[in-house]
């Protein structure tokens, strides 16, 4: 009976997920390997991943947009965890109750990321906020001498929409492992004789950094593949693959499809691919 | 025929036996105590009992309809944790009220016996407060009482009082007491407490491994412990073995006589029975006082004699040095015979 | 730092943006380099509330998001009750389900269930778009409801059942108060991530479901500051306003909150 029941409980949510991720990665697989039926095109091929990667056009295309996406997700990924990392060890010994910083952190989550481009936009554009700020202050004499920040090259936009965004993010996975004795731990180090730097680098960064690499990874992957963001304050040309992806599938071209799905699925692969090496790595870590 | 019927109930856990065929009758009315050390699947039974878990074979009757196939909150028999459990979302007299409402009871009807069950577990005056302002020791009255409010055939008490400091786990036991004289419920209380179960139960069954190794009147089992098992449980002055030799036991510490029936190999003796340094009983063994403590009115010390371990417990007098070498007598009619 | 300030700085960071949309919102005539606007004017956002494409696209966030919370939450809580309270072989295989549509990106699931759900007709129904955002909402209600009945003690309920109550009472009287403020935050957090969806709902929606986020791109390219910044006051007003009614509950540990990137 127990056994029953507990199919019951699962079997409706996990046949959901089943499905539809199920089905969205096979009609994907199947789509980017040419199978386009709508288009009486039933031959399989490599041909979509061969243009993408090695095509005249795409392929220049697929290795910016694949270096841009590595350039600004690792920048925007390192960014928000050393700020965590430091911001977390400054108050870690003093503090024992972390319930203030956690429910603005969780209520940060009320601003969506595409919400919070519209924001940065309107404040560090060549005529936003902070140029009109230094107009006043006479630092420029106009918006043009205001630095590119947004809808920039570097993805300097992008960058800093992210990192302000996954911080709190990021403070709440290493509270959620502060807030187990990581206190007391520090206190019994600090009276065994650990000076402030031992205790940071011996206590403090051992204890956080399951959950910070942890979140960082998940930050890393979430950056690597969203598309509302460098959508916003991108710019078209670099861009990113997610933004890449979706314009080949949204093309009026139909045949372009199979190349749009085949550039998500490169990127879903190499996110997997970060994801399963981290994971391996934490099994051995763990095991003695 | 009994009122509740327990017949080879078995259980395991992934292929762990918690309980092996094990065998109860209650009478309508009775206070069973069901002894155990921990682990030794006592609340295991209750569980069975309650309905909460499924037991692997065995049956369970009540007025002799057999209960296994009715779901717990169909049974009518109330198991009582060792923590309350009072909800904390409602106030106590939504809390002795829970089951009452549950059975759709009108909602006077409902006031009006939680007022008379506050009166009984005397707290009256208590309706409305929330779980969290009240002390452990009421917490557990409250819930006593919420069970009490469901009139249940069959009330199951799994340590109900061991969470409690022992100056409440008094008083609590007297209210235990009490209720049962004035409502005449067939109750069961799992405890590992020897002192518990003499205080509450007029029978105690003990439980050790998974199998009811004996099921006396509690004094009874106090006293004359029927089996080795039981003896250890319990606590006695030595356990010695020997072997029957016609109407004498043989053992290291010498002969005793005694009736003790043809294959006994082990017999004992309560320790507050033993003799110490009385010249006038004979015979006598030495025996050298390894460990002692005060508990109380009493000193019990640990000694030793050809290899054998006795406790004795002595009443009034000054304390003995520890290493002396005394002379114990073990008075024959206090020998009884352990079954192995 | 010291804990208050970072405490006030992350505050401001949630303000500061509040506060520039409510300014471009209302300013009127407010060229650049002038530092303050001369003239308030509230005609624009009140146009903009009244304007029946907004008032659409808003109806139909709103009956996504309500729907995609209501069932994930029905969906999720069976699966998280038996993947936290039993333990059975496959229990890691099934984590590894609800765990997969948290990392790879929406753009790559939307993209291959667009043509299936042009086939089985659910393209451009709400029905359509509310079961394409659940990919990204059920797992992180059965993630949130999960590490909440991590520590949830079932002995509440089992008295329950022994005191005579039947498993619906048990569901409704006990195990649902118990376990509400998981439940709630579970639910807004679903809400939440459906109303911020863009991808998904634009590659399901087919044109025919429009929904807040797609006005805010279609601004966004217009490049009209006001119009961008009444249509964000909007889209996050309501998120604001469930967030703050359940706050208190989101710094506890036992509401078991998922964060999310």
């Amino acid at each position: 009976m127990a056994k029953s029941r507990r199919w019951l409980g699962l079997a409706p949510a996990s046949i959901i997920m089943l499905g539809l991720f199920g089905g969205s990665l096979g009609y994907g697989i199947a789509q980017s390997l040419g199978w386009l039926p709508f288009l009486g095109q039933r031959q399989l091929s490599l041909a979509a991943y061969r243009n993408v990667l090695a095509g005249e056009q795409l392929g220049g295309q697929w290795w910016q947009a694949l270096l841009f996406s590595l350039w600004v997700s690792l920048a925007a990924t390192l960014g928000s965890a050393l700020i965590c990392l430091g911001l977390l060890s400054s108050i870690a010994e003093r503090q024992q109750q972390y319930r203030g910083l956690s429910t603005i952190s969780n209520l940060h989550l009320a601003i969506p990321h595409s919400v919070w481009a519209m924001a940065l936009l309107l404040v560090l554009s060549q005529s936003g906020i902070f140029a009109r700020i230094g107009f006043a202050l006479g630092w420029l004499d106009q918006p043009s001498d205001f630095p590119v920040l947004v809808r920039d090259r570097w993805g300097i936009g992008i960058i800093v929409a992210y990192i302000t965004k996954e911080v709190p993010f990021l403070l709440l996975m290493g509270l959620a492992s502060l807030r187990q004795q990581g206190r007391e731990y520090l206190l019994v180090a600090q009276s065994l004789g650990a000076n402030r730097w031992q205790r940071v680098r011996l206590v403090l960064w051992p204890l956080l950094a399951p959950s910070l690499i942890g979140g960082s990874l998940l930050v890393f992957s979430f950056i690597f593949g969203a598309y509302e963001v460098p959508a916003l304050v991108g710019v078209r040309y670099p861009e990113m693959l997610a933004t890449m992806a979706l314009e080949l599938f949204l093309n009026p071209d139909l045949h372009a499809r199979a190349e749009g799905m085949a550039v998500s699925l490169l990127m879903s692969l190499i996110i997997l691919l970060v994801i399963g090496l981290a994971w391996r790595w934490r099994r051995a870590e763990q095991q003695p | 025929m009994s009122y509740l019927q327990i017949e080879q109930l078995t259980k395991s856990y992934a292929k762990q036996t918690i309980l092996q065929n094990i065998n109860l009758n209650l009478n309508q009315g009775e206070f069973l105590a069901l002894l155990g050390p921990s682990g030794s699947g006592k609340s295991t039974i209750l569980k069975l009992l309650a309905g909460i878990e499924a037991p692997d074979a065995g049956e369970i009757r009540l007025a002799g309809h057999l209960l296994n196939p009715v779901a717990a909150h169909q049974r009518e028999i109330v198991l009582l944790f060792q923590q309350p459990y009072l909800f904390p979302f409602l106030s106590v007299a939504e809390n002795i009220g829970f089951g009452l409402k549950a059975r759709k009871v009108a909602k006077k009807l409902i006031a009006q016996k939680v007022a008379e069950l506050l009166d009984l577990i005397e707290l009256s005056g208590m309706e409305q407060r929330k779980p969290q302002q009240l002390s452990g020791g009421q917490q557990q009255r409250i819930a006593l009482a919420r069970a009490l409010a469901v009139q249940p055939k069959v009330l199951l008490l799994d340590e109900p009082l061991s969470s409690l400091d022992p100056e409440i786990r008094g008083s609590l036991q007297g209210v235990i007491a009490r209720l049962h004289r004035e409502l005449q419920m067939t109750t069961i209380i799992v405890t590992h407490d020897l002192s518990e179960a003499l205080a509450l139960a007029e029978r105690t069954a003990l439980l050790i491994n998974g199998s009811l190794v004996a099921d006396l009147p509690s004094i009874e089992l106090f006293e004359r412990p029927p089996n080795r098992a039981a003896a250890q449980f319990v606590g006695v002055g030595a356990i010695i073995a020997g072997h029957m030799h016609g109407t004498t036991f043989d053992s290291k510490l010498g002969q005793f006589n005694g009736n003790f029936g043809p294959n006994t190999f082990h017999v004992a003796i309560r320790p507050e029975h033993i003799q110490i340094n009385n010249s006038a009983l004979q015979p006598s063994i030495a025996a050298q006082i390894i460990e002692r403590r005060y508990l109380g009115e009493r000193w019990e010390y640990r000694l030793q004699a050809a290899e054998q371990l006795i406790v004795v417990r002595e009443a009034g007098q000054a304390p003995r040095d520890i290493g002396q070498t005394v002379d114990l007598h073990f008075p024959p009619q206090q020998l009884f015979a352990l079954a192995d | 730092m010291s804990y208050r300030s970072i405490v006030w700085v992350l505050a401001l960071i949630l303000l500061v943006p509040i506060a520039v949309f409510l300014i471009y919102a209302f300013a009127q005539g407010w060229f650049f380099p002038a530092l303050w606007p001369e003239r308030w004017d509230r005609a624009l956002f009140l146009r903009q509330l009244a304007d029946p494409q907004l008032r659409r696209a808003f109806g139909q966030s709103l009956v996504i998001a309500t729907g995609v919370s209501g069932l994930a939450l029905m969906l999720g809580y069976p699966a998280a009750r038996v993947l936290e309270l039993q333990a059975f072989r496959g229990r890691g295989l099934i984590y590894g389900l609800f765990f997969l549509p948290t990392v790879v990106p929406s753009v790559a699931t939307g993209i291959g269930l667009n043509i299936v759900f042009l086939r089985l007709g659910l393209a451009g129904t709400l029905f359509g778009v509310m079961l394409v955002h659940l990919i990204p909402v059920l797992p992180y209600v059965v993630l949130t409801l999960g590490s909440s009945l991590a520590r949830y003690d079932r002995n509440y309920e089992l008295q329950a059942a022994v005191l005579g109550a039947s498993p619906w009472f048990v569901f409704w009287r006990v195990s649902v108060p118990m376990l509400l403020p998981s439940l709630v935050v579970a639910g807004v957090l679903a809400f939440l991530i459906s109303w911020s969806q863009y991808v998904l709902s634009l590659l399901i929606g087919g044109g025919q479901i429009i929904t807040l986020p797609m006005l805010l791109f279609s601004a966004a390219s217009g490049g009209n500051q006001s119009l961008i910044a009444s249509l964000s006051l909007i889209f996050i007003a309501p998120l604001l306003l469930l967030l703050g009614l359940v706050a208190r509950y989101l710094g506890s540990p036992a509401t078991g909150a998922t964060p999310r990137p």
